[in-house]
């Protein structure tokens, strides 16, 4: 009989609980965690890379290099809507001419539209194993996604506001309860523990603080070692940080509805992978009166360019100021943090004179 | 038709115009929709399309905003199409899906009116039906628009066979041979890769293009090297680097900074094709010919070597 796998797949944000939970819940198989995103992976990444690239592709071929040194021998990439579905093939081949030896489940090979080919997939990683029992425990992870973003969310609305100094040790003590999870039971009591701990803090909020929506691309937006930590930069300065782009949002609650209709004033087809919903979140947050947008996209990548226009003429139109980052794989933070300041103490200007 | 001083329709001499830009011009042509081109590329355009498009753009989108520019006042309305697909694992850049909404956002203030043609199978907007759309919208009926899309259809199939029937003999002629492979609107155009083309003419070198091929057979031949590469565009070059490199001495695969999925095809095909030379340029808004002449002429004193014609 062969060995039992050892399963990795490469750093999302925070997402890796829940897919450590479907691994190892659903498919009872062993997940091997890659360690966090460090200047190391991104190295590695960036090194073996194509140059002209988008930095997510750099970001989690790194990851993947640490992932098989830290034992792993079966590496799971998943498909999407831009150039990440090609991402699987040519990371393989790179991770191959490096000499590793492992076995590569790229998604988008079955990403073909069809019901068959998915379940096809499915078999692939767990021949043996229940259907049954891999669909719970995907309906549980998706649980614990949605609780995931939820807490995340809360958590950078008012983590500026909180002089006890509580809010990041009860957000960590949630992450490593979801990190740790084996039951829904697990998950649903973490995410009590978490939501009556924020609630009991007291927050000093001013009736109208700052707020900003942070739109931008699927990866570098949600994942908070490739926007060098933006979201807790911006809410030390004492800023509500809002962002709807995240997997539940643009996954389980089909992100909206109707979007397109709702921006057709500014793009009337979609403009590729994520951008129709960038462009309502943006419309959104300007239509509820926020005071600033940061559009977070990485070097090279496509839709997130293309919607720039927009954007402008967006700004524009609701006076809404827009601030445009692209990360590329620098590592120092002391660039984006003099940007962050100059617009938030324009913003900060902006309300003064507005009262 | 309306009679009107300005023609009708302004047609982009850019990106995908390239590629199908005979089943464009066919289709108006069979229509009566008089129409116009903007002026070949150069200098001047790509510099306005550069002051024009998001900075980190590819060079391809520079050029074309400035060839939309040159049509801005020249024509009733700019015809943008927008292709995004052909059904699930038929895909395009993205930046082609979005040119539309681009220019319109980058032209608002100007009063240009634009035309687009939605090809877009996943959502229910097959090529057939994308092209009856807009012959409706120019106001023609149902019938007249799918027959001049059939026709012009027929035109580009045309086209292509003879362009692949007229590589064939050009392949089988003794000499020197370089194939070279990139985006039609790279290799195409006169001021990106002519200068290219025309150095390797004046070295007594043939040069064979890569997507001069059906494409349908490069298709294939692509789905069998690379199984998850699903840009149309894309694939058409890499099947038909695949299928002419037998025939050549060395591969030249150019690509527009920074064009995203050439940064991976090419990358592939470094990987994994072995024993024949190759050389990668990525063209830049740089005016100077310098470097590049420079790094083709060494290429070509490699496979000069590599013959056993430089010792």
């Amino acid at each position: 009989m062969k060995q039992q796998r050892k399963v990795a797949l490469p750093r999302y944000g925070e997402y890796n609980c829940a897919l450590k939970y479907i691994v190892e819940q659903g498919f009872e198989t062993r997940c091997i965690l890659p360690p966090p995103l460090s200047r190391r992976s991104e190295d590695l990444g960036a090194r073996n890379s194509p140059d002209l690239v988008c930095t997510p592709f750099k970001t989690t071929l790194g990851s993947m290099i640490e992932a098989l040194e830290s034992g792993a021998d079966t590496i799971i990439m998943v498909p999407g809507a831009c150039r990440l579905n090609y991402f699987g093939e040519l990371q393989e081949q790179i991770l191959r001419d490096l000499g590793y030896t492992f076995d590569f489940i790229n998604l988008s090979m079955y990403n073909t539209g069809k019901v068959k080919d998915i379940l096809r997939a499915l078999k692939v990683i767990n021949p043996r194993r229940s259907m049954v029992k891999a669909g719970r425990a995907l309906y549980e992870a998706v649980q614990m996604v949605e609780h995931l973003d939820d807490i995340t969310s809360l958590y950078y609305q008012n983590c500026g506001f909180d002089p006890s100094g509580s809010y990041p040790k009860i957000y960590k003590r949630f992450l490593s309860d979801m990190y740790a999870a084996q039951s829904l039971s697990d998950i649903r009591d973490g995410y009590a523990r978490a939501s009556h701990a924020f609630a009991d803090v007291e927050l000093k909020k001013p009736g109208d603080p700052i707020r900003i929506g942070i739109i931008g691309e699927y990866y570098t937006v949600m994942d908070p070692f490739s926007n060098l930590w933006l979201e807790q930069k911006l809410a030390d300065m004492g800023v509500e940080v809002h962002r709807l782009m995240n997997v539940t949002n643009d996954m389980f609650r089909g992100g909206g509805k109707n979007m397109q209709t709702k921006i057709r004033d500014f793009s009337e087809y979609s403009m590729g992978a994520n951008s129709t919903a960038d462009l309502w979140q943006a419309q959104n947050f300007a239509e509820r009166g926020f005071d600033g947008l940061v559009q977070v996209k990485s070097a090279c990548c496509m839709p997130e360019t293309d919607i720039m226009p927009v954007l402008a003429n967006l700004s524009r139109d609701y006076k809404i100021p827009v601030l445009y980052l692209t990360y590329d794989s620098q590592t120092s933070d002391v660039g984006l943090m003099t940007r962050l300041e100059a617009f938030f103490d324009m913003l900060e200007m902006r309300k003064k004179v507005a009262r | 038709m309306i009679e009107n001083k300005l023609p009708a329709v302004g047609i982009p001499r850019a990106m995908l115009y390239y590629r199908y830009g005979t089943l464009w011009e066919r289709f108006f042509r069979v229509l009566g929709v008089s129409t116009v081109l903007s002026p070949p590329g150069s200098r001047g355009i790509l510099e306005t399309g550069t002051r024009l498009a998001p900075d980190e753009g590819c060079l391809s989108l520079k050029m074309f905003m400035g060839h939309v520019d040159a049509l801005v006042g020249r024509c009733e309305r700019i015809f943008i199409p927008r292709y995004s697909n052909y059904g699930y694992t038929e895909l395009f850049c993205t930046r082609y899906e979005g040119l539309y909404d681009q220019a319109g956002n980058i032209f608002r203030s100007s009063a240009q009116r634009f035309i687009t043609c939605n090809i877009d199978a996943q959502n229910g907007s097959p090529e057939p039906k994308a092209f009856e759309r807009l012959g409706i919208e120019l106001g023609f009926s149902a019938r007249e628009s799918r027959k001049a899309w059939r026709e012009a259809s027929k035109a580009l199939d045309q086209q292509k066979k003879a362009e692949e029937h007229a590589q064939k003999e050009l392949a089988g002629k003794p000499g020197m041979k370089v194939l070279i492979a990139g985006h039609s609107y790279i290799l195409s155009d006169p001021y990106l890769g002519k200068p290219i083309l025309d150095y390797l003419d004046a070295a007594n070198v043939i040069s064979l293009r890569a997507d001069a091929l059906e494409p349908e057979t490069a298709r294939k031949a692509c789905a069998r090297f690379s199984p998850t590469c699903r840009w149309l565009v894309s694939e058409e070059i890499v099947g038909g680097v695949l299928l002419w490199k037998d025939k050549a001495d060395g591969i030249i695969l150019t690509s527009a900074f920074p064009c995203g999925p050439d940064s991976m095809t090419n990358e592939l095909l470094l990987r994994r094709l072995r024993g024949i030379p190759i050389l990668t340029l990525v063209l830049d808004t740089q005016s100077g010919m310098a470097g590049i002449e420079t790094r083709l002429e060494s290429f070509l004193d490699i496979i000069r070597f590599q013959k056993g014609g430089l010792v």
